[in-house]
């Protein structure tokens, strides 16, 4: 097999029904960053949690997206939404439960606006050994 | 001992503990146990499993059934029964119709991590499992994704069952804790709810920063099913966020 890919994104309407594909898609792509089941499934959890608040934050969004990238063991993960999201973050982000399952499942959270809208950012890592593949 | 067989349900329970008359009343109620577990069937779900746990269900509501109470036997045997084989859907996960394939795949999946956790000191990686399995990435990777699938419409049904809570003993007070932590409190209406199990994972993973694979050496189940129990669970809690608003 050739080298891990190192960046990977999809992007879907932004409706309920399809949060399920970008979950497979980091999952997939995490697997392929050499990431440990544990941390995969942590991401999945995460993807849940952030499309959840970003389909209530920026109700008129028509597109929620996911991208995945590795640098070195470090793992970016961005989920964002084209919308306008008003206030974002949301007031007492901080305080809120959201925001304790995003920082309890990864490294890191934000709470952005990207150059299309709001935005969950992630932190997280792939394992130190590297297989043989 | 011989038994009449006129002898009436009362009468039977009034012998017990007595072989017999255990035996006869689990004959005569065998029906009610296979007519509950047809109604779960179905479901994906072999059908002799269900009726195994109905029997060991209806057996277990005869031994515990207590004729002073004003209550039918046949009334308490289906709450049983019926509490029983939810628990068995929800603890086998496979309500949502897995396929049979990944249902295997993800027996198999599930049997490799702790062994490979164990080697590693840590969480393996897909393909790491996928070489020791002998399975390709792509299906380690769809087995582990359906073992996290569940019914969300069933949500609130299982949720709410009494059943398959863990002895009171085996919960630290630092359970009760939960709900007075920031952000939890927002859902402590909702927390209280949740099965111990299920409210000591999340305990688990979010105030003592746990991985699922320790957890799941701890609380004695599966990756896999820590996973979906914490999915089941966070995707339940994000439906009651608000219930108790703070000012």
């Amino acid at each position: 097999m050739s080298s891990p890919p190192q960046h990977v994104s999809a992007q879907i309407p932004a409706r309920a029904e399809f949060v399920h594909v970008l979950r497979s898609v980091v999952a997939s792509a995490a697997a392929h960053m050499n990431l440990s089941v544990d941390s995969i499934d942590d991401l999945r959890l995460s993807v849940d949690e952030a499309c959840a608040q970003l389909l209530k934050a920026a109700p008129g969004a028509s597109m929620l997206a996911v991208s995945i990238a590795r640098t070195g063991l470090d793992v970016q993960v961005e989920v964002s939404a084209d919308g306008d999201a008003d206030p974002w973050p949301p007031e007492r982000h901080d305080r809120s439960l959201a925001w304790q399952v995003l920082s309890g499942l990864s490294d890191e959270v934000t709470f952005e606006r990207s150059p299309s809208g709001p935005a969950v950012r992630l932190r997280t890592h792939a394992v130190l050994e590297e297989l043989e593949r | 001992m011989s038994l009449r067989p006129e002898a009436s349900d009362a009468e039977l329970f009034a012998r017990l503990p007595d072989e017999a008359a255990r035996e006869e009343l689990l004959i005569r109620n065998k029906p009610l146990a296979d007519y509950l577990a047809r109604r779960f069937s179905g479901r994906g779900e072999h059908a002799e499993d269900l009726a195994q746990v109905a029997s060991m269900a209806l057996l277990k509501s005869i031994d515990r059934f207590e004729p002073e109470r004003e209550v039918q036997f046949s009334t308490f045997a289906t709450v049983t029964i019926v509490g029983e084989l939810k628990r068995h859907l929800r603890d086998r996960g496979w309500a949502v119709r897995v396929p049979r394939r990944l249902q295997e795949l993800g027996l198999r999946v599930g049997k490799v991590v702790p062994e490979l956790a164990q080697e590693l000191r840590r969480a393996p990686t897909v393909p790491e499992i996928a070489k020791r399995t002998g399975i390709s990435e792509d299906d380690v990777l769809e087995a582990m994704e359906a073992s996290q699938a569940y019914a969300t419409d069933s949500l609130d049904a299982p949720m709410s069952d009494s059943d398959g809570r863990l002895p009171a003993d085996a919960l630290g007070a630092e359970d009760m804790r939960l709900e007075l932590m920031e952000g939890w409190a927002s859902v402590a209406p909702a927390l209280e709810r949740l099965p111990a199990r299920e409210k000591r994972i999340l305990y688990l993973r979010f105030f003592e920063d746990r991985t699922q694979t320790e957890i799941a050496e701890e609380i004695g189940i599966s990756q896999m099913h820590v996973s979906r129990l914490l999915a089941q669970t966070l995707s339940f809690l994000r439906e009651h966020v608000g219930e108790l608003e703070l000012p």
